[in-house]
């Protein structure tokens, strides 16, 4: 596909990125695993691509690691799907990550800035 | 912090697997069927937005496991593959399995059912509350060496009343109680036993109470009795009014009461005993104030938290006071602090801990045995793992792989050593002419499994990891390539070849330990115990005396020293009664002593001086055993004169001066003199008014005490028999086997009076073998262990061979059609096998003179050098020679035209 060329895939950048990226998914509340897809695809502006696969194994590693709780109910058109929620945990957990990756997004620009 | 909620959902996924799994399913479904419909909108056909949705999803399987992954142990998943994978794969080769499992059963069951006899005698095994602390106390003597002796009434007095390490003291001993009832008299082992005895081993009686130390005094002590729960039900037919009931006990008839029934199962510190009365009742008064008088031990329990050692020099400090207080009786006499287990089952422990040895070496061979099956497989099966490290099998998985399934091999082979094992335990506790003490039941417990289980999986290591670590086929275009009947690796031959020497190596060694048990079993049958046991039957017998007047009879039941009035007259007297079992055909000669040769127990000995001789120190003065014999004896079990004679008729009396002296007094006193006509006084410091004896006669040293020597070199002396022991031993030779005589002894002796209890009936020959029980039983397991070595290195020696030639078929074909001669396919064959068998016997040589040092207390008059075990050697080499030479007949059977043609 010719976007693919300019998209970023998710498994590319940082380690843990994948992880951070469905938290702050679902902070908006409850979702499930395609439109999470969406959401990342959408608000970055086309830029971040998640490997569609990829993003179960990680859900399903948040959700044993207790950061995440699932549940099934029906979908828009009104198919059985499975809605990811985040716990109490998952939230902290989102804003620790949210607040480490600004400070290692601050460090590298800094060091890209320097002339 | 997300550990636990991560385990508990990994948990309940073991339990709800087929529905994550379906969820997980529909969860990826949902996730296409939503990319699909999105590409539908876009405008592609369905095919087309299938396929897209598919190829932008990635490899849905992969994604799968990796998804399941995350739920599960991964590790725990491929172990339950390897396991599974394992199970078909033995099932698909019968024959290699079963032979592997056969093997591993013999080693492993063997270990077990060894370990049980162990674990059964092991400190906590005995029935005690907190056994560890229990002790015995002995006194000890420095002469020569440190000899062993019992404790004084006094010595033990003083060790209780100034000792500070134990919680109490108990004096005690087991001494045979003729039982007086209704109807034949019987002998009952009766412990005299220290009031503090019974709380010292933590049992309490069932029924009614135990002795106080208000009936324990020697000066008064009380004619009681506690019965053991069989005695009680045998002879009181379990009545419940029991206490207080009075029964006879001889052989100076008293009336004792019935206090106390024990609990079932006690029988006491000897394991035999039915009766226990106060210890004052031990002796007379006058012996039991003689503080040199030493006879029996002490049991002790250390107070908690108080070690060995430290009780060690609290009772040395008490020693030495003793000795400077008591110099005549306790100059170098010390007390010896021994733990009851170390006392009651030290005798089996060399014994076991040789075979725990041996029955290891035979698991050693059966797992040498298994490795090199599974190098062979390993060999036949490169391709499979080549194919499998081509599909991206790391080493480490091949190797764990491997080694589940040698673990679960030898699982197997556990299962079914259990079930040897539990055939051999029952067998060997049959056949054990050692006996047990009666609670050290060796059984199949749980310490006995979890050991089964340990030693099962350090051998599916063992086993595993030699193939494991040979399968490392590098060369996998190669390995991909070659047939599956490839030769083996040079490596992996020499691994191979190493196994067999090992076993070899190992075999040698057991079959030599095996030579020197029967040599050594052997050397002790074939003992001069200084008489002749062949046809010599024995029996003893306690004479009762005719009840002596009421008037007589009552201060001696208080307890008060008899008067010197005529001592009861026997019912029967020696001498009739010699006649009336001389008269029984069959018999050639009957004798009679206070005891004979290796009764067990038997009297202490006694200092003695000789006439003219300087006085003499307690370190070396002179000791002697004292047996009462009538003059027939020496010649009954014929016990060789050096000089003199037996004692004529007229020396058989009280008053006689006569004594026959065994040659160790000749040797210490008048060496090179003509000792006929010596004299000796017993006493270490005689007065000059106790009577001399006259030596009349000298007679070779006899194994009185024990087998293969005396337990002290003290000599023996012997003096007329006159009636006055009641306790008699009789030796009867017979022209007849001895064994078939006992039935007439008995009623014979029944006839000449009927209150005589008879007990101990057995043949010499009985007697001596008894004594040699241990190294019987020793010998005769570790010739099993060593047949089993030797078949189970035939095998593996064969096994080996047969695989060279099979790999080799194609060398031979081309040697044969080159123009070799079959004599010499042969020669090259066996030359190999020759090669590897001998360099396995020089090893396993080196390696039993190296342990001999090991075993050598359960020796005797052996050294590895002997011949019996050139005899093992050689009857090894010639079976592992003939497991060479048949797969090399086969060899020269090999049709050159189908050898080149079968690759």
């Amino acid at each position: 596909m010719g976007e693919t060329k300019k998209a970023t895939a998710v498994g590319d950048m940082l380690p843990g990125t994948l992880d951070m990226l469905i938290l702050k998914a679902l902070s908006r509340g409850e979702a499930h695993g395609y439109s999470i897809v969406q959401f990342i695809h959408g608000a970055s502006r086309d830029v971040l691509k998640v490997e569609e696969g990829a993003l179960y194994p990680a859900l399903h590693r948040l959700e044993v690691r207790g950061l995440l709780r699932a549940e099934w109910g029906t979908s828009e058109n009104n198919r059985r799907a499975k809605y990811y929620r985040l716990t109490a945990a998952g939230r902290r957990e989102l804003e620790f990550e949210a607040a480490y990756w600004d400070r290692v997004a601050a460090a590298v620009t800094r060091v890209m800035q320097t002339a | 912090m997300t550990q636990l909620p991560s385990l508990w959902h990994r948990l309940v996924a073991i339990v709800r697997r087929r529905r994550l799994d379906r969820d997980l399913d529909d969860e990826l479904a949902f996730h296409l069927a939503m990319r699909e419909a999105d590409y539908r909108t876009d405008g592609l056909s369905a095919d087309a937005a299938r396929e897209e949705a598919r190829r932008q999803f990635g490899n849905v399987t992969h994604l799968k496991e990796q998804t399941r992954d995350m739920w599960t142990f991964p590790s725990l998943e491929s172990f339950r593959q390897d396991i599974r994978y394992a199970l078909r794969t033995l099932r698909k080769s019968p024959g290699f399995t079963f032979v592997a499992v056969f093997a591993l059963a013999v080693g492993i069951g063997g270990n077990t059912a060894i370990f049980s006899l162990v674990d059964a005698i092991r400190s906590r095994a005995l029935p005690y509350p907190e056994p560890d602390r229990l002790v015995q106390l002995w006194g000890n003597v420095q002469r020569t060496r440190v000899e062993r002796r019992g404790a004084s009434y006094p010595d033990y007095l003083d060790w209780r009343a100034e000792s500070k390490s134990f919680e109490d003291i108990a004096a005690l001993d087991t001494q045979w109680m003729t039982f007086v009832g209704s109807d034949e008299p019987e002998r009952i082992q009766t412990e005299f036993v220290a009031a503090p005895y019974f709380s010292l081993l933590g049992v309490s009686p069932t029924r009614g109470r135990v002795f106080d130390a208000t009936e324990d005094l020697v000066a008064k002590p009380a004619q009681v009795v506690v019965l053991s729960d069989g005695f009680w039900r045998r002879r009181f037919g379990a009545d419940p009014q029991v206490i207080g009931r009075t029964l006879t006990l001889c052989c100076a008839p008293r009336q004792y009461t019935v206090v106390g029934v024990m609990p079932p199962g006690f029988k006491g510190l000897s394991d035999t005993a039915e009766l226990w009365v106060p210890f004052a009742m031990y002796a007379s008064p006058a012996t039991m104030a003689a503080r040199g008088s030493r006879g029996f031990v002490a049991l002790a329990r250390l107070k908690p938290g108080v070690s060995l050692a430290a009780a060690q020099s609290d009772m040395d400090a008490i020693s030495r006071r003793l000795e400077q207080a008591y110099p005549n009786t306790n100059e170098k006499r010390a007390v010896e602090i021994s733990p009851l287990a170390v006392e009651l089952f030290g005798n089996l422990r060399p014994a076991l801990l040789t075979l725990m040895a041996a029955v290891a070496f035979v698991l050693l061979i059966a797992c040498a045995n298994v490795a090199n099956l599974l190098i062979a497989r390993s060999e036949t099966r490169r391709r499979e793992i080549a194919v499998r490290t081509a599909l991206g099998a790391g080493r480490g998985r091949l190797l764990r792989q491997l080694v589940t399934e040698s673990c679960v091999l030898t699982l197997l082979g556990a299962a079914a050593g259990l079930v040897l094992a539990r055939i051999a335990v029952s067998m060997l506790i049959a056949q054990s002419p050692v006996t047990f003490p009666s609670f050290a039941t060796p059984e199949l417990d749980v310490r006995v499994a979890l050991f089964t289980i340990a030693v099962s999986l350090a051998c599916g290591l063992l086993v595993g990891l030699v193939p494991g670590l040979q399968a490392q086929t590098p060369d996998l275009s190669n390995a991909l390539k070659e047939s599956a009947r490839s030769s083996g690796g040079r490596q992996s031959q020499r691994v191979r070849s190493a196994l067999v020497v090992a076993e070899v190596s190992l075999a040698v060694v057991l079959l030599v330990g095996a030579g020197l048990m029967i040599r050594s079993v052997r050397n002790l049958a074939a003992l001069n115990p200084g008489f002749d046991p062949h046809s010599v039957l024995t029996l003893h017998a306690s004479i009762p005396r005719t009840s002596p007047p009421p008037a007589a009879a009552a201060p001696a039941a208080a307890g008060t020293p008899a008067a010197p009035s005529p001592p009861p007259r026997p019912v029967v007297e020696a001498r009739v009664l010699l006649d009336r079992l001389r008269a029984i055909p069959g018999v050639a000669a009957a004798a009679l002593g206070n005891d004979l040769p290796l009764d067990s127990g038997g009297g202490g000995a006694s200092f003695y001086t000789a006439e003219g001789q300087p006085p003499v120190n307690a370190q070396n003065m002179p000791r002697i055993y004292v047996h009462r014999v009538t003059p027939e004896f020496f010649s009954t079990l014929r016990i060789p004169f050096v000089q003199g004679r037996t004692f004529t008729d007229a020396e058989v009396s009280p008053t006689s001066p006569a004594v026959i002296v065994s040659e160790g007094v000749v040797r210490r006193f008048w060496p090179g003199q003509d000792p006929i006509g010596k004299r000796l006084k017993f006493g270490g410091s005689p007065s000059p008014t106790d009577p001399w004896m006259t030596i009349v006669g000298v007679v070779g040293e006899v194994k009185y005490r024990g087998l293969p020597q005396n337990p002290t070199a003290d000599p023996d002396i012997y003096l007329p028999f006159t009636d006055r022991n009641s306790l008699v031993g009789l030796a009867l030779r017979t022209t007849v086997a001895p064994s078939s005589l006992i039935p007439t002894v008995r009623a014979v002796i029944r006839e000449t009076d009927r209150s005589i209890p008879l007990y101990n009936i057995a043949t010499m020959d009985e007697q001596v073998s008894g004594v040699t029980s241990r190294s019987r039983f020793t010998m005769w397991l570790m010739g099993v262990f060593a047949a089993c070595a030797l078949m189970l290195a035939v095998v593996g020696i064969y096994g080996v061979m047969s695989y060279l030639v099979s790999q080799r078929t194609r060398e031979i074909g081309i040697r044969l059609a080159l123009g070799a001669k079959r004599p010499d396919i042969l020669r090259l064959v066996v030359g190999n096998g020759a090669r590897l068998i001998g360099a396995g016997i020089a090893i396993g040589i080196a390696a039993s003179f190296a342990l001999q040092r090991l075993v050598s207390s359960l020796l005797f008059g052996v050294t590895a050098a002997d011949a019996a075990a050139g005899f093992a050697v050689v009857i090894l080499a010639a079976v592992a020679m003939l497991a060479c030479y048949l797969p090399a007949l086969r060899a020269t059977r090999v049709s050159p035209l189908n050898a080149l043609r079968s690759e």
